[in-house]
């Protein structure tokens, strides 16, 4: 009994800094809030992931791969919460790194965020999201919620797309 | 033929005991386990509710959710005053808690803080502290205990206590200035139960003769006088922030995160805490696997036992069968041997955890800050026992099989 507890509190106490979480590649984060009728979620995807590259396009295909993740990343169909509890999308906003072309970064990252209004928020139990089809190289995602029922995180991957609480 | 089965299994009690001990040792680890693993998310997750964010000096959030919520562990370092101050004005904050932790009182954590927090705190369900006895503290060197103080150490209200320096049962003593009981709190079955809590002023009124961890020599500033000082407090070990609005919650985690005046660490104390599960989750289960191999281990020992003892007993099964016992009788008495032997081995498992859990259960609070519950199993707890005992009865359908096999070839002479 006590050998295991000492393993649990070993394990605990050698992990990082929870909060501080890096640029790491392959791996997004999202950021859900529900308060109230608003469900908002933010995201943030390293530019690696969604087109292959972290600067600025040198070409037409680099160009269009760019706005295709800008497309794919603005689609409302995105993120689908809980049918039951009506959400509805308002415009979700892009932002796309910006390239000053002096320096080139070591990391770049997309943020996009969509919001949601939705009519009976005490329905509203999960969200699901199609990201993972539209960006192979992406394998998970690091969800962390606050909302009216607490707080929590999940890790959401190809094979569990769904957030749920 | 009962009566017989049984004085047969009495007379190898030896061997059979032994087998028992294994089983109910195993079963014991396994529920262990099983115990820790669902106790220690029951009490985090109990111990703090409708706390926005944990603010605390840069280590790990963890860390900082196990000292600053449970009062287990150690700070590596204060924040300043001041950085309190800014979180603490800052538009989007509602409220805010200093907590200041170092100080104990007989192996209890003494916690520091403002008055505030006895009608700001809330845990399990958003439920309110409440006073069994008294009121919050008013003033300097006043103190209001958790129910297991209280109760531990028998105080009643208005009654003297000194508290030492550090955490350590044999600190250095505040003796010269004693707090005096204000409150008890009603229990909650949260670290707050094992706290004492005084004000802010109060530590640094405590420590206004305190140079470097120990006592200015030649210098004593008696109570009466530490008035006259100025208490603010310049550092505290962590802060307890509710926001107005929740929508603001990452973006004021962002802020604090990125605070220019010191290295600071906000974490959501819910996300901190499915964050450490999702790690441990692997540790849970590879345990979990090894106890149960441990449980199957056992079982096969128990199958072996009554194995082994068969060819001795090819002698005494057939006298029960010349008695009249079928083949089948035979079957039955050699599974039902091995079955009854897992039962008593679970059974007395059971036993050993209560027992333990209530042997372990102050150790585990004060070090990990879980609430070890001493109860009989339950749920999951009773389907690991049902599923042993299972595979226990199967385990004996082996030799169970093997007798009625022996019983139907065998005569009173066995061919060897």
């Amino acid at each position: 009994m006590r050998i295991s507890a000492a393993f649990l509190a070993l394990t605990a106490l050698s992990l990082p800094a929870l909060a501080e979480k890096g640029h790491v590649h392959g791996e997004g984060s999202l950021e859900v809030v529900i308060d109230k009728g608003n469900l908002s979620l933010r995201l943030e995807l390293p530019l690696d992931v969604a087109v292959g590259f972290e600067r600025a396009p040198r070409n037409d295909k680099e160009k269009a791969a760019l706005a295709a993740a800008q497309q794919a990343l603005s689609d409302p169909a995105l993120f689908a919460p809980t049918p039951a509890a009506g959400c509805k999308p308002e415009p979700a906003r892009v932002e796309m790194p910006a390239f000053d072309g002096r320096k080139p970064p070591e990391h770049a990252d997309i943020e996009a965020t969509h919001d949601f209004r939705c009519a009976t928020p005490s329905a509203l139990k999960s969200v699901e999201t199609t990201i993972f089809k539209h960006f192979k190289q992406l394998y998970r995602l690091e969800a962390r919620r606050a909302g009216p029922g607490g707080q929590g995180a999940a890790r959401l991957t190809p094979k569990n797309p769904v957030l749920a609480w | 033929m009962l009566r017989l089965a049984a004085l047969s299994a009495w007379s190898r009690r030896l061997t059979l005991g032994l087998t028992l001990i294994a089983i109910a040792l195993a079963v014991t680890l396994l529920l262990s386990v099983e115990r820790i693993r669902v106790d220690a998310r029951q009490s985090f997750t109990q111990s703090v509710s409708g706390v926005d964010l944990v603010v605390g000096a840069r280590t790990g959030g963890v860390q900082l959710m196990l000292y600053a919520v449970f009062h287990a562990g150690t700070a590596s370092n204060n924040i300043a005053w001041d950085s309190y101050q800014a979180i603490a004005t800052h538009p989007a904050v509602d409220w805010a808690l200093p907590l200041s932790l170092g100080d104990s009182h007989r192996g209890f954590a003494v916690l520091g803080t403002s008055a505030d927090y006895f009608a700001r705190f809330r845990y399990g369900d958003k439920e309110e502290l409440r006073f069994r006895q008294g009121k919050p503290f008013a003033g300097v060197f006043e103190a209001v205990l958790g129910s297991e103080v209280a109760q531990g150490l028998g105080y009643r209200l208005d009654d003297r206590i000194t508290l030492s320096h550090g955490l350590g049962e044999l600190g250095p003593e505040h003796g010269d200035k004693p707090f005096r009981v204000t409150g008890i709190l009603a229990p909650t079955g949260t670290p707050v139960d094992r706290t004492v809590h005084v004000s802010l002023e109060s530590i640094t009124a405590l420590h206004l003769d305190w140079v470097g961890g120990a006592p200015l020599p030649g210098v004593n500033i008696p109570s009466a006088f530490v008035a006259k000082f100025d208490l603010r407090p310049k550092e505290i070990t962590a802060a307890l922030v509710g926001l107005k609005q929740r929508g603001d919650v990452f973006r004021m985690q962002r802020f604090i995160n990125q605070y220019r005046g010191e290295p600071l660490l906000a974490v959501l104390p819910g996300v901190a805490l499915d964050e450490l599960w999702q790690s441990v989750a692997m540790v849970e289960r590879t345990l979990l696997a090894i106890s149960a191999l441990v449980v199957l281990i056992g079982l096969a020992g128990l199958a072996a036992t009554l194995l082994a003892g068969l060819n001795e007993r090819r002698r005494e099964l057939a006298i029960l069968r010349a008695l009249g016992a079928g083949p089948g009788d035979v079957f039955l008495m050699l599974t039902a041997e091995g079955a009854l032997v897992t039962a008593a081995g679970a059974l007395l498992g059971v036993l050993l955890v209560t027992l333990g859990s209530g042997l372990a259960a102050p150790w585990l609070l004060e070090r990990f800050g879980i609430v070890l519950a001493t109860r009989l199993p339950g749920g999951q707890e009773l389907a690991l026992i049902a599923a042993v005992i299972a595979t226990g009865l199967l385990a004996s359908l082996v030799p169970g099989w093997r007798a009625w096999r022996m019983s139907l070839a065998d005569g009173l002479t066995p061919r060897n």
